[in-house]
């Protein structure tokens, strides 16, 4: 066997293990930042395995996409999210499985005091705001004491976890049969032009030249509708808002102030500084400072 | 050389963990996660075909652009529509939107 082989061998070996134990990292774990973390570690092993089937632009594209792009999105919405740190499962162990255990080892618990500083990026006014708006977030702080289905309900996974792996494992089992028994693929011996660059753009502003513009098109609508849709509207409350914060606010025994329409400043400011054109970020700015 | 089976099985096995957090995560921005998992391995079978199989065109390239394009711009939406959801309800999980009828 030549080296050259044995080298290819280990790369993939190594690509393909950082690829899948990435993903199951991902979804194990109970930290949703560091879920996003994993899910890059995957990202860069397929980027990888691009890079060993020679198309190394796919490679780039791939890291330039979703490292740079999605992955700065999921991390931002992460922070958005009720305990993002996992910091409340990690607190029963018991709950867990093995797999689930290895990969949240570590995370700071939530044991004694409510507030860790240091589990989420968010500020304390968004952080009370989140606890007190939902009606699931008031068992917070008795959760640890008692393990009662309500605290089995906060978990980040449903309860047909099992269910779930059932079909996975189902699905990738079909899979690979499928593949095994289908193995007379035509593979050509052929090896591709090691300047793909060149082709795939001739290709692209040739051939292929509506679908590229399509895509751009589509990619400007698709941006201009999620800014859009995020943008908040100043004061205004369709019947619809009202109605849910009603209903929020009938659950809600505590913290019902600070679920109404009119947020915290500070929480708008947030959310509208992040996602909308600096002009509309710097309009908000003397209102919250103001009051 | 690495054989065309063990790329699939790769593809494979990341399309039944993005299902697994599709199915059992609990909130939006995991299901969001498990659905790039799942592009991700369709792109991974895209490219294991075309170098095994037609290496002279370059059009399943192409097509991962477009596919890569469109998880592009349905992360974007997705996270849009999560931003609408928590400023509605405080909460981006999937629980609490089991009445979406209107």
């Amino acid at each position: 066997m030549p080296l050259q082989e044995i080298l290819q061998s280990i790369a993939f070996g190594l690509l393909a293990f950082i690829a899948i134990a990435g993903a199951i990292g991902m979804t194990t774990t109970m930290s949703m930042f560091r879920s996003g973390i994993f899910l890059m570690a995957s990202f860069i092993g397929v980027a990888g395995l691009f890079i060993l089937l020679a198309a190394d632009l796919m490679g780039l594209l791939q890291v330039m996409m979703y490292i740079g792009g999605m992955l700065v999105m999921i991390l931002f919405m992460v922070l958005f999210m009720m305990d993002p740190g996992g910091a409340m499962m990690a607190a029963m162990p018991d709950m867990l499985s093995p797999i689930e255990r290895l990969f949240s080892a570590g995370l700071q618990q939530d044991g004694t005091n409510a507030h860790v500083p240091a589990q989420s990026g968010m500020h304390a006014s968004e952080k009370n705001m989140d606890m007190g708006g939902t009606h699931a977030g008031m068992k917070m702080d008795d959760m640890s004491k008692d393990m009662s289905m309500d605290s089995m309900d906060m978990s980040m996974v449903t309860p047909v976890r099992t269910i779930a792996v059932w079909i996975a494992s189902l699905i990738a089992v079909g899979l690979v049969i499928l593949i095994v028994s289908r193995s007379n693929w035509h593979v050509v011996g052929l090896r591709p032009d090691p300047d793909s660059a060149r082709a795939v753009g001739t290709l692209l502003l040739g051939k292929y030249m509506a679908g590229f513009e399509g895509a751009g098109f589509l990619i400007l609508l698709g941006i201009f509708g999620a800014v859009f849709m995020a943008h908040a509207r100043s004061g205004k409350s369709t019947p619809i808002e009202g109605g849910r914060t009603a209903s929020v606010k009938a659950l809600a025994a505590v913290g019902s102030e600070e679920i109404d329409i009119d947020m915290p400043p500070s929480t708008r400011q947030t959310m509208t500084g992040t996602d909308s054109p600096p002009s509309a970020a710097h309009a908000h700015e003397p209102n919250g400072s103001a009051s | 050389m690495i054989s065309l089976n063990a790329y699939l099985i790769v593809g494979v096995a990341l399309f039944a963990i993005g299902t697994y957090t599709v199915i059992a995560q609990r909130s939006a921005v995991m299901v969001l996660m498990g659905v790039e998992l799942i592009l991700n391995a369709v792109g991974l079978n895209i490219i294991a075909f075309w170098r095994f199989v037609r290496p002279d065109d370059y059009s399943a390239q192409i097509f991962l652009i477009i596919v890569v394009t469109i998880g592009a711009v349905e992360m974007a939406i997705g996270l849009g529509i999560m931003m609408l959801l928590y400023r509605q309800r405080q909460s981006v999980q999937t629980d609490d939107f089991t009445e979406l009828n209107g």
